[in-house]
């Protein structure tokens, strides 16, 4: 069934079917034409308008089809007249009728279903009027007693009772018999009701309102509200679907051009949506078949409508919510399966089920809502990072003391990678080291000339074991390596490490044995780790050709020796490079076997630049609280890391500080804008700082320092409430009456009172 | 791992969105039934209501907090045609210690598109109070408080033609002043042959305006949730996208150039991970606050999530049941369908370490 369309020269405001759906009248302002509903289009077979002498009556607010005799039509006009047309005759003989008993606007006419000839307007001047089209004037005269009628229609289950709605959102039920008095009469809505459908199966009446909702009542017995639909806009026109006892087709008067059609059982979506209509829709039609209907539209146009071309809103709506929050809780609405709540009952009706191919779950539309929160068994990441937060000490001490508690601190809440980062930070910046360079701390480059000029106190001997080191740990062929010692800048690192490395192990020998409070073999892991990230960053170590990567294997076998603890055996095998490594001085330090072993590759390379892709690499992992950390406890060590551009630095600062604030943990957040070097994340703290004090007494802006009132010409009223003293210094107030005083008397005064001391009877919040 | 409790929203009809507010402690529910719902949680951890209202006169399709520095403010947007903007007003307290009576005043309604709004979110913090609303005509309006005190004047700044309809949007949240503004906007179009449904725009401060730049060029299914993660340090954004999978894109930075004035329209987009483990429609993709775990959600009534691993690859890590179970033996799905990129081949290659190791279920995965 297709959709299709007829344009019209002027707005179409009403259309009507004739019995058997084959023709459609439509009226308005300037249209009045009969057209046959053909396959795929409209046919026109007669323009009413086309006669000579058009007058108002011309003009239709609404038309109306005779139920009984195919000939015949009524038009509502806009002056008032009733008229009705029979379309066997021609020219002016086909006005039969001109009714014009109304005094204002006729708003609705409507043909009787069963008795022929019958016919009633409702109309603007309040009154109802039953017309028998043989006769020249109203059979009878209803006085609604409202200001105006918008709509009548007979009741399709009883031939003498009809419904009239009002613009004072009243509905009256009437019998054509007695014109005196209305049967039933209710308030229905609080605004304007425009428009009322009566059920074609049911003894319910759709009501539809300006106040944007649709109701239906049950007007059986006792009078209730069975539904009510909310609808984005004011509605002019509704219709029930045929043969679908819940759905009701809705027209909006304004803002709205679709045409809705809803199950009233669910009554916030559309069951389906039509939207043609360049302009709001003015009329519906159905055409006995529930997935065909026509539709009149202020656009100047008449459709035909198939269910086929329908928008379903409620299958483009989303029926899922996911948000997930700080403290990594996840708040997940979905909506309910109701096809298996469904199943369960329809077993013991089967024959009722079968009837319907697919089941109409529509209307069953609901959602659950589960939150769900980490077991209290895992620490979970958000605690971790807030007893991080709270226990770093980021500034107050030597680098070395506060990288050496931040390190035990991490690895107290059981982040020995973090602890690691921390450790090694002290080795390389820590106060130790840098005491033998105390004066190169200003630029890399300058770092590597001035190290060539110190005496060099390892010779050569310890130059091999880094060779040798470099080729166990990194797995970088010893050729290369030599390659690349032609290099001039190759040159320069050797020097530093040759210098830097004694004074390394010197720390390493200085520290308490039970420094590392977790396994050697764990850190021997965390190291090479690190080390084997920082390699990729590096451009000369990590060749294309290598058949594996360290960094998984290490970091996956981390998990596996977690497991199960290390055999005692396995220690040696562990340390391979150095049971091979035949230079090594061994029965100097056997102490620090472990140290050595790993440690020494570090000095292979300019710290700056591993020590920036750690960072990097925390970051990126969305650990930036370790990244922004460790740049503010280097300090003025940071400018080593040349490579680290400024918005960098300042993207890890604010990050890290909307995480503590999103932590609630505003001191931090505060000591972290404080000791940071960026004018941009220092100015927070000098936002929002100003406070502006007005005079107690006049309300006027203080303008001085000091408590002098420009216009009061005095600072009394800047006294203390308590002791009547001008207060200097710290001004304590309740912003709630602004009285106050010195923070003592406030303190001393609230302990026992709660209403403001001056007297004002406010009650002032202290704590 | 998880302990999942239900929370009876005593919505009448579907949910359409949830969110939390900034601190995770309120949050927010928008529902077909036209109410907006705002709940508080209490010190043990239970959700209580305070606050339910008639919102809209259609479905309230997202609802989004803004930041609290503003206030208690939350905007909604609907098949009535509106976004509204929402605050929250604390009404005298009884007495000390006791909490006054609290209740949502509508600040302004936009009404300007001419159909149902998809979409509405705040911007970045940084930028002061902006509001973008996307709609099902395939119009993006950017919207500006000029002053954040007053919540009922927002002024139109953009309006932005999207040719599809909209079904989503996200703001890039980067905090560094070097990340110039940034959108995207999805579309849950059906037709794969109206080309891409992801578009990424880029707002110039020197140009004053908004470009369409050509990223993704590959989504063709209709999009229906997307999401750029919070970005804390990261040197690349990264994007989630909720389409017949989860997809994970990465996007390069993009810096504003005063000086040139040939503007970049181009972004190297790669997708760098895509999971069809919902093997059906994905609703919903949401990040955690530091945008290292990626939780999705589709038809198939689950909510997983995924994380990047060491190696930057992404993985599974734990699939949570709509009905507040948890999947108890998801066993190890081969669920990375296609991995865009050698550096992740080369790592998913290595990922057979894994199953050496004592890990043999996602789930498994220390919780970080």
């Amino acid at each position: 069934m297709a959709t299709f369309h007829v344009l019209q020269e002027g707005p179409v405001n009403a259309l009507a079917l004739n019995r058997d759906n084959t023709q459609v009248a439509i009226g308005g302002r300037n249209v009045f034409k009969v057209y046959t509903i053909e396959e795929d289009k409209f046919r026109e077979v007669c323009n009413l308008r086309a006669s000579k002498h058009l007058n108002l009556s011309f003009s239709c607010n609404d038309v109306s089809w005779s139920w009984t005799d195919d000939h015949y039509l009524a038009t509502a006009a806009t002056n008032g007249h009733v008229c009705v047309w029979n379309l066997t005759k021609m020219g002016k003989a086909m006005q039969e009728q001109d009714y014009q008993e109304h005094k204002r606007t006729v708003n609705k006419v409507n043909f009787h279903a069963s008795e022929p000839n019958r016919l009633i307007s409702g109309s603007q001047d309040g009154t109802m009027r039953y017309f028998d089209i043989r006769a020249k004037n109203a059979v009878a005269i209803f006085y609604s007693n409202t200001e105006s009628v918008r709509d009548v229609q007979f009741s399709p289950h009883n031939p003498y009772t009809f419904a009239a709605v009002s613009e004072n959102g009243s509905v009256q039920l009437w019998d054509v018999r007695r014109s005196d008095k209305c049967q039933q009469q209710f308030a229905a809505h609080s605004g304007p009701i425009f428009a009322c459908d009566w059920h074609p199966e049911n003894t319910w009446l759709a009501t539809a309102s300006r106040d944007k909702t649709i109701k239906v009542w049950d007007l059986t017995s006792k009078l209730t509200l069975e539904y009510t639909i909310h609808t984005i806009a004011s509605i002019g026109h509704v219709k029930w679907r045929p043969q679908r006892r819940f759905h009701i087709a809705s027209c909006a008067l304004v803002v709205d051009c679709s045409i809705n059609i809803w199950d009233v059982r669910r009554p916030y979506i559309p069951y389906a949506s039509f939207n043609e209509h360049k302009d709001t829709p003015s009329g519906v039609a159905w055409k006995e078949d529930p997935h065909v209907f026509l539709s009149s539209g202020r656009d100047s146009t008449l459709y035909q409508h198939s269910f086929d071309y329908a928008s379903r809103p409620a299958k483009k709506a989303n029926p899922q919510g996911v948000s997930l929050n700080n403290r990594g809780e996840i708040l997940y609405a979905h909506k309910t399966n109701v096809s298996t709540l469904v199943k369960a009952p329809s077993v013991g009706i089967i024959r009722k089920t079968s009837t319907t191919q697919a089941p109409d779950l529509f209307h069953l539309a609901s959602s659950l809502m589960h939150q769900f929160t980490l077991s209290t068994e895992n620490k979970s990441e958000s605690q971790i990072f807030i007893g991080l937060a709270k226990n770093y000490i980021l500034s107050g001490r030597s680098l070395s003391e506060m990288c050496e508690h931040n390190s035990a601190v991490a690895n107290q809440y059981g982040k020995n990678q973090i602890s690691v980062v921390w450790k090694i930070m002290k080795t390389m910046y820590g106060e130790e080291y840098l005491q033998n360079n105390s004066n190169n701390n200003n630029n890399n480059r300058e770092d590597v000339i001035s190290h060539n000029n110190l005496p060099l106190n390892m010779g050569l001997d310890h130059n091999n074991d880094n060779d040798q080191r470099s080729r166990g740990g990194g797995d970088t062929p010893a050729a290369q390596f030599s390659d690349e010692t032609e290099n001039e800048d190759q040159v320069d690192h050797i020097a530093i490490y040759n210098n830097g490395f004694p004074t390394y192990l010197n720390i390493r020998t200085g520290l308490p044995k039970g420094d590392f409070s977790f396994g050697e073999n764990e850190l021997d892991m965390e190291l090479d780790g690190i080390m084997t990230d920082f390699q990729s960053g590096y451009r000369n170590f990590v060749t294309p050709q290598q058949d594996f990567v360290l960094p998984n294997e290490a970091f996956h076998i981390r998990h596996e020796i977690r497991t199960r603890s290390p055999p005692p055996d396995k220690f040696p095998n562990n340390f391979p490079v150095l049971s091979d490594d035949q230079n090594m001085p061994f029965e100097e330090q056997p102490n620090n076997l472990l140290t050595v072993s790993c440690l020494p590759k570090m000095p292979l390379w300019d710290p700056s630049s591993i020590v920036l892709d750690a960072l990097k690499h925390h970051a990126m992992l969305g650990d930036v609280q370790t990244a922004a950390c460790v740049l503010i406890v280097l300090g003025e060590q940071r400018k080593c890391l040349s490579d680290l551009d400024e918005s960098t630095q300042e993207h890890w600062l604010l990050g890290y500080i909307e995480l503590l604030s999103r932590f609630q943990l505003w001191n931090i957040a505060t000591q972290i804008i404080k000791l940071s070097w960026i004018p941009a994340v220092e100015q927070l703290n000098q936002q929002s700082t100003r406070f502006n004090t007005n005079c107690s007494k006049c309300s006027k802006a203080l303008q001085r320092i000091g408590w002098l009132c420009d216009r009061c010409h005095s600072s009394q009223y800047a006294a203390c409430s308590v002791c009547h003293q001008v207060v200097k210094g710290l001004y304590a107030w309740c912003q709630g009456c602004s009285h106050g005083g010195h923070l003592l008397h406030m303190k001393q005064w609230f302990a026992v009172n709660k209403m403001c001391p001056t007297g004002c009877r406010h009650l002032c919040e202290y704590k | 791992m998880f302990e999942a409790q239900e929370i009876n929203a005593e919505h009448k009809d579907l949910i359409h969105d949830v969110a939390y507010d900034f601190y995770g402690q309120r949050m927010a529910t928008c529902s077909s039934d036209q109410y907006v719902k705002v709940w508080d949680q209490n010190s043990d951890g239970k959700w209580t209501l305070t606050s339910s209202w008639k919102a809209h006169s259609g479905s309230v399709w997202k609802v989004t907090w803004a930041h609290p520095e503003f206030g208690q403010v939350l905007a909604t947007c609907s098949f009535d045609r509106t976004a509204a903007v929402w605050e929250e007003i604390v009404g005298e307290t009884p007495g000390p210690g006791e909490r006054g009576t609290r209740h949502w005043v509508r600040r302004t309604n936009l009404v300007d598109s001419r159909t149902s709004v998809t979409d509405v979110k705040f911007g970045p913090r940084t930028q002061g109070l902006q509001l973008a609303t996307c709609s099902a005509e395939g119009i993006i309006r950017i919207y500006e408080a000029p002053d954040v005190l007053n919540l009922s004047q927002w002024t139109l700044q953009f309006e932005i033609q999207c040719k599809l309809p909209c079904s989503c949007l996200s703001w890039n949240p980067s905090l560094s002043k070097m990340h110039p503004l940034m959108l995207a906007v999805g579309s849950d179009d059906p037709n794969p042959a109206n080309g891409v449904k992801v578009f990424i725009y880029v707002y110039s401060e020197s140009c004053r305006k908004w470009t369409k730049m050509d990223a993704i060029t590959n989504i063709t299914d209709p999009v229906y949730d997307l999401s750029f993660s919070p970005n804390l340090g990261r040197s690349f954004h990264v994007l989630a996208i909720a389409t017949k999978d989860v997809k994970i894109v990465n996007l390069p930075h993009v810096y504003d150039n005063p000086n040139s004035q040939n503007v970049i329209t181009k972004l190297d987009a790669q997708i760098v991970a895509q999971f069809d483990d919902h093997e059906s429609t994905v609703w919903r993709v949401c990040w955690n606050v530091t945008g290292t775990i990626l939780a999705s959600s589709g038809d198939d009534g689950c909510v997983r999530m995924f994380k990047m691993n060491y190696i930057n690859s992404w993985k599974p890590i734990a699939v949570l049941r709509g009905d507040g179970s948890q999947v108890s033996n998801e066993g190890q799905r081969s669920s990375v369908s296609s991995t865009v990129g050698p550096q992740i081949q080369s790592a998913s290659q290595t990922a057979r370490y894994i199953k050496l190791g004592a890990i043999s279920q996602p789930r498994d995965v220390p919780w970080h």
